[in-house]
């Protein structure tokens, strides 16, 4: 990495591309519009941490980071991030424009449980929304759905098994 | 409210735990009666132990089936420690005849139902035949039950799709599928009859006509040893997803005065079918016509009774309590009036963006609002876990109002003001739905989660920015300690104690 180069802002997209900008160093303080609001961490014994923003708490947690990734819980529901910097971020550009349009989708176990019943064969053809497995937990039957149209190309579980949250299940690639 | 009586209970073993068995000891603690809960290796610090007078230590009880279905074991326990009676809540064995029927045999009283009501009730089939016997409205079906698919398929033919498959020892929506062609019903038929038998010990599914869009409609039931049976008005539950009810209001705005009078004598007639005494609840479908039809009838607490008692003021543990002490009822039909409104919002530790999915995990922070418009009705306290064993309910949040539109208003206040922290929440979800015009309109209906949103969560404008600041600003300490990259840090160096901890404890 080019060391001379400074970074003045960081780029932060949430995993449905919305992209926010803030300017290096990091302030307390976020501007709308014309005005600047303040913004405060803070943690105490009662509440934990939150975010302090126009006079209300929020509850933040980190559910997990890796990298430039953070996945953030903040009142509730969970946003993932990547944080980039001008340069990385034109890397990325450059990266995502040579990725092919086909994308791999991992179907995976939305919580741990007991594999049921698979209900698709590798080289089926599967519509977004289809039921590909039964997952018991907590002691209904789930029906696992495919997120995309496409077609199996992988099984990786079958019935009986125990599978962990964030297991991959079935691979289909999206047509 | 007086509570205070003379009474054979006088030592109730809550067979239960969470909310409702805190929601028991509560009661019987106001009526002058001692408790005796059950303490278990899984929840050795569970909330409800510290509110009852005595302790029956379980926790060397190491089996895998929870002490709450252990029929034997439960009697030996309420032997042992001198309780008269038993509480058995709701789930767990809450509906189980022969539960009730081994109590009576060990002179130990069943507060609940008589175990033939429970039986008879609890069979849908049966169920389904006293009530045609009976001439209640039902949606057409099967005589009996049903041993194949392709039955299915021939009886499904007949009375025309989409049907509903139902477990013939089901409820609260287990063992349920819709099946809208004939393609589909060998497939559910596996599905239901499996989770059936799973969850009730029977295989055996029926068929029903599957009333499209109906409203979720519910009476409350109270019948005494002598005969005397009056209903406290309904419950509207149709807000629900996969028939698992999440937000439940009394009263229902889709009825006047004189449908109420019509489906609650109804209901009233339902119950007198098995000469049912104790609190219990008639559920029946209301379709766009007003026309309505008998559900089935839970023969146990709800969950959702707390909205009945803030329309009526009347506590439904303590009649329970006083009919199996075999009090009769001191209310007649015409001295229950309904007053104001009141919601009640189930927050369960479920992940909203990813299909209601179960998020069980430590509660390390919880707080809840306190104001005279709001109950609510929790086993869950700090460092209580939600555990993968039981269901997924961290608190009830119950919010009433003079009217439904003040009572949507105070409920949107109140759901700003929980505090909860640990693991992913139904929260947003009501945030949402107070914001929605369909549920302030009251015209939804049991579709409505899955056809009516697009998404099951509200989060305000600025929320995401926010959350993408806190992103940032962990990646700026993080990349500040790593010195990976050249950026003029000077005025940010702040590395925060609190996210050296979680970092040394998470990673």
């Amino acid at each position: 990495m080019n060391t001379k180069l400074k970074i003045d802002k960081l780029y932060t997209l949430s995993s449905e591309n919305r992209k926010f900008s803030f300017p290096l160093p990091l302030k307390n303080k976020i501007r709308i519009g014309k005005r600047d609001y303040i913004v405060q961490l803070k943690a105490d014994e009662k509440y934990g941490t939150y975010i302090l923003w126009k006079n209300r708490r929020y509850p933040v947690e980190i559910v997990r980071s890796r990298q430039n990734k953070y996945e953030i819980l903040f009142n509730d529901i969970s946003y993932t991030f990547t944080v980039e910097t001008p340069f990385s971020l034109q890397r990325k550009k450059v990266l995502d424009s040579k990725k092919g349009k086909t994308e791999q989708e991992f179907v995976r176990a939305p919580m741990p449980g007991k594999i049921i019943d698979v209900l698709v064969r590798e080289g089926s053809a599967v519509l977004r929304g289809e039921p590909v497995v039964i997952l018991e937990a907590m002691k209904m039957q789930n029906e696992i759905q495919s997120p995309v149209n496409g077609k199996v190309i992988k099984i990786s579980t079958k019935a009986n098994t125990n599978v962990l949250k964030d297991d991959v299940l079935v691979e289909i690639k999206a047509e | 409210m007086d509570h205070h009586t003379k009474t054979n209970i006088k030592h109730i073993l809550v067979a239960n735990r969470g909310e409702i068995a805190v929601r028991i000891i509560k009661t019987a603690r106001l009526m002058k009666i001692k408790t005796v809960a059950i303490k278990t290796a899984i929840e050795p610090t569970a909330m409800y132990l510290s509110l009852a007078d005595d302790i029956f230590d379980n926790t060397e009880d190491l089996s895998e089936i929870p002490v709450f279905l252990d029929i034997e074991k439960l009697i030996s326990i309420a032997l042992k420690t001198g309780a008269d009676s038993v509480h058995p809540g709701y789930g767990f064995l809450a509906e189980s005849a022969y539960f009730a029927q081994k109590c009576i045999d060990n002179k130990i009283i069943y507060i609940g139902p008589s175990p033939d009501a429970i039986y008879k009730m609890g069979n849908k089939t049966i169920a389904r035949r006293l009530a045609l016997k009976n001439g209640i409205p039902m949606a057409m079906g099967s005589e009996g039950n049903i041993s194949n698919d392709e039955e299915a398929v021939k009886i499904a033919e007949k009375i025309g799709y989409p049907v509903i498959i139902k477990a013939a020892s089901g409820g609260g929506g287990r063992g349920m599928r819709i099946v809208r062609k004939a393609e589909e019903m060998e497939r559910m038929f596996v599905i239901a009859s499996k989770e059936a038998e799973k969850a009730f010990n029977d295989p055996s599914v029926f068929i029903e006509k599957y009333i499209e869009n109906p409203k979720h409609i519910e009476f409350q039931i109270l019948g005494d040893t002598r005969g005397n049976i009056i209903h406290l008005g309904e419950r509207e539950c149709s807000i629900q997803r996969k028939h698992q009810k999440l937000l439940e209001e009394a009263p229902s705005c889709a009825l006047d005065n004189n449908l109420r009078k019509k489906m609650g004598n109804m209901a009233v007639q339902i119950a007198k079918t098995v000469n049912y005494y104790s609190a219990g609840t008639v559920e029946f479908l209301l379709d766009s016509d007003k026309n309505f039809y008998f559900m089935e009838m839970n023969t146990r607490i709800q969950v959702e009774h707390p909205v009945t008692e803030i329309v009526t003021g009347i506590d439904l543990i303590e009649q329970q309590i006083r009919i199996a002490n075999g009090e009769s009822l001191k209310l007649k039909q015409e001295d229950v009036k309904l007053k104001g409104w009141a919601i009640e919002c189930r927050i369960n530790a479920e992940n909203v963006q990813a299909g209601f999915a179960p998020d069980p995990g430590k509660i390390e922070k919880i707080s809840m609002p306190s104001d005279p418009y709001i109950r609510v009705d929790t086993g869950i306290q700090a460092g209580s876990s939600v555990l993968s064993q039981y269901d997924s309910m961290i608190a009830k949040l119950i919010v009433s109002g003079k009217n439904r539109k003040e009572a949507i208003k105070n409920c949107k206040m109140a759901l700003d003001k929980v505090w909860i922290k640990g693991t992913k929440t139904t929260l947003p979800f009501f945030r949402l739905l107070v914001r929605n015009q369909k549920f302030q309109d009251g015209t939804f209906t049991t579709a409505f989660i899955e056809k009516d949103l697009d998404k099951y969560y509200f989060n305000s404008e600025y929320e995401e920015m926010l959350a993408a600041w806190f992103a940032t600003k962990l990646f700026v300490e993080e990349n500040l300690e790593a010195n990976s990259i050249n950026v003029d840090f000077e005025n940010s160096k702040e590395m925060s104690p609190w996210l050296m901890n979680k970092r040394l404890n998470q990673f």
